[in-house]
């Protein structure tokens, strides 16, 4: 038996050796991008409209001969907004379909889980929706972590900017998700509130499927706030705004852009002037490339009515996201991924949601992110639909 | 004052909800000595369709209807699907693992019809809220905690005056002897299964135009209803409403005078400390088993 068992553990450590000296001499990466995104649990809906927006793209590249004379590919998986599936993931795309870059989703709690293994590996990502301001700005030399989307610290400024030109006594509390993504935005709205010289009256918070939230509207309202900055998603945005309905509380909201699915739908007349940040709006005059991709979400998705588009956001950026890397691809003329990730520093485009001059600098640690706080929209709730502030009857 | 109002009228309708759940686990344990652990996605089944139904132009009441209805028939499948097959052996627990596992299909395929989002059902009882000594509420969320009493009068009435109740008490006390008195066992296990679902489905269609209709809203109440049950003492129906009304009043406090986030970890650690006092649950009976 002993000769057996040494048998055992010679082919265990054989094997081991084999899988590290396998990694470390990873072979021939294929033409596809990887996406790991919530396709269920609830924010099933982000997943969807990042496909939408990266298949629209690939589609239009592959139409113009692909890239390096291969038609790229999507490989889309599941986190359900599971930190250790994001993870698994990750490993996935990159070691078993080998592909050239990974699309981020929806959660933050996800892309800060990401930041380790997507070193480790050495393979480019590219987040499209979570704004966690550390998954980018991670301290790592170089730097795997791109994105093309909100930074919750300029979501933050833009957002208090916004705040501070309505309040008229300046009180401005702060509603928050007990999650990764809404505890992360807490210093960051504290920080920028500082940088005016001003403070938070009260800072709540709640957690998902709460069902009523009287107590911490409550103590806003006793604190006087008549602003509130709410950092959530919709169906919990909705029992803020029926809490503060049922004691009568009307103070202005402005919210980030967890808020811009389905708030309208479900807390109806209430949501009416309730601010929101957005990178994207189909229901503005739409460039060129606008046109094009608003008639594929036409006649590809059945999306006929552009105001019924939810999550615009997250398919503009998903697009442009993969245009990025088709160029950064193209600069490169590999599918390596130490060289795409140098060429991302050096692709320069007029995207859909921005023009990227250019898309990313490297110098600058806070520039792995392409999107500026200029390129943010202010978005406002309005009988069901979620409009361009600018010119809206809130508009004064 | 008022702020103690709103606490205690807010705690009242969430204490409701569980109430009715608590309520379900009540009847289901009381008949066939095994719950429904998809228990809570009962609710989500009936607010979704009554939120569908309302959706594609359904008159409210009978949408709410036929949401409860579909309830109902989800327990009484259910029962006969994942519960009867399991409980054959003695011992067996093999219909904890089916429950839980058909919860989470349902909730999944939920999932996927919903897209994640929540979909709202306009209900006349939250076009305007109400003002009670200075507290804040929706007629909806006053009328939850009085059909929580009036399904608990209601069960009452229905296991002292009917034969079907009669006959869920007898099997309740000794299956093989309600059997050999000509009571048809499974029958009543199953009824009691649909009318715990019953129960559910009416909790989901009543807190859906408060909360909204998603996948995912049965999985607390479902996991508090059955805390609350084993709390109450799963045995005693009024000790389970009772229990799950002071619940919800005790988590409004929390959260108003200590804070949102500490709200599970006082009522989980209150659970156990309840159930070291009482080990039958504060109202439950200690059940003798002569061998």
């Amino acid at each position: 038996m002993p000769f057996q068992r040494f048998k055992r553990l010679r082919l265990m450590a054989a094997t081991v050796a084999f899988g590290l000296a396998s990694s470390a001499a990873m072979a021939e990466q294929q033409p596809c991008i990887g996406n790991s995104a919530a396709v269920t649990g609830p924010a099933a809906f982000s997943g969807l409209a990042i496909k939408m927006g990266a298949e629209i793209a690939i589609d239009e590249i592959n139409a113009s001969g692909g890239v390096l004379g291969k038609q790229l590919k999507l490989v889309q998986y599941d986190d359900a907004g599971a930190p250790p599936r994001g993870v698994d993931n990750t490993r996935r795309i990159a070691l078993a379909d080998k592909c050239i870059a990974i699309l981020g989703g929806f959660h933050s709690t996800v892309a800060v889980a990401q930041v380790d293994p997507v070193h480790e590996i050495g393979i480019p990502y590219m987040g499209v929706w979570a704004a966690n301001t550390k998954a980018i700005e991670n301290g790592k030399d170089p730097n795997f972590m791109f994105r093309i989307s909100a930074k919750d610290k300029w979501v933050a400024r833009f957002l208090v900017d916004e705040a501070l030109k309505v309040t008229k006594d300046g009180k401005i509390a702060f509603f928050y998700e007990n999650t990764g993504w809404g505890n992360g935005a807490l210093p960051d709205v504290k920080a920028a509130l500082a940088a005016k010289g001003k403070e938070l009256v009260v800072a709540e918070t709640f957690n998902w499927n709460d069902q009523d939230m009287s107590p911490q509207v409550m103590r806003a309202r006793d604190a006087g706030a008549d602003v509130i900055i709410i950092w959530s998603l919709d169906r919990e945005a909705n029992q803020v705004l029926r809490a503060m309905d049922k004691i009568s509380y009307k103070p202005t909201i402005v919210g980030a852009w967890g808020i811009s699915g389905n708030l309208g739908e479900l807390a109806g007349p209430l949501a009416n002037g309730t601010r929101v940040m957005q990178t994207y709006s189909f229901l503005t005059p739409q460039s060129e490339t606008g046109k094009k991709v608003l008639a594929t979400l036409e006649s590809k998705y059945g999306l006929k009515d552009p105001s019924t588009i939810k999550a615009a956001s997250g398919i503009a950026n998903a697009y442009d996201a993969v245009y990025l890397l088709a160029d950064a691809i193209k600069i490169a003329g590999s599918y390596d991924w130490p060289k795409v990730q140098q060429a991302l520093y050096q692709v320069e485009r007029d995207g859909l949601v921005a023009p990227y001059k250019p898309a990313f600098d490297k110098a600058d640690p806070e520039r792995n992110d392409a999107l500026l706080p200029e390129h943010y929209l202010l978005a406002v709730w309005h009988d069901g639909k979620l409009i361009p502030f600018a010119g809206s009857p809130y508009d004064k | 004052m008022s702020t103690v109002a709103q606490y205690v009228l807010s705690g009242l309708a969430i204490g409701g909800i569980y109430a009715l759940v608590a309520l379900g686990f009540h009847i289901m344990w009381s008949a066939a000595r095994a719950v429904n652990f998809a228990h809570g996605d009962t609710l989500m089944i009936g607010g979704l369709v009554a939120a569908y139904l309302v959706a594609i132009g359904w008159p409210l009441g009978l949408a709410c209807l036929i949401a409860i209805v579909c309830g109902g028939l989800f327990g009484f499948v259910l029962e006969r699907m994942a519960v009867r097959p399991f409980l054959g052996q003695s011992n067996s627990i093999g219909w904890m693992l089916t429950t839980i596992a058909v919860g989470i299909m349902v909730e999944s395929i939920a999932t996927i019809e919903t897209q994640g989002y929540a979909l709202p059902l306009p209900s006349p009882g939250i076009t305007s809220s109400v003002q009670i000594m200075g507290a804040g509420l929706y007629p909806q969320e006053l009328a939850i905690p009085v059909i929580a009493l009036a399904a608990m009068a209601g069960l009452r009435v229905l296991q002292r005056r009917t034969l079907i109740g009669r006959a869920m008490q007898a099997v309740a006390y000794n299956k093989n002897a309600a059997a050999l008195m000509g009571i048809d066992v499974n029958l009543v296990v199953a009824f009691s299964f649909a009318l715990a679902s019953l129960l559910g489905a009416a909790a989901g269609v009543l807190i859906a135009p408060v909360v909204q209709a998603s996948a995912t809203m049965g999985v607390l109440p479902g996991l508090k209803g059955f805390a609350i049950a084993i709390m109450g003492g799963i045995t005693s129906a009024p000790g389970v409403v009772l229990t799950g009304l002071a619940y919800g009043v005790m988590e409004k406090f929390v959260e108003g005078y200590i804070s949102t986030s500490a709200r599970e970890i006082v009522g989980f650690s209150l659970m156990i400390v309840v159930l070291l006092a009482f080990p039958q649950g504060l109202f439950g009976k200690r059940e003798v088993a002569k061998v």
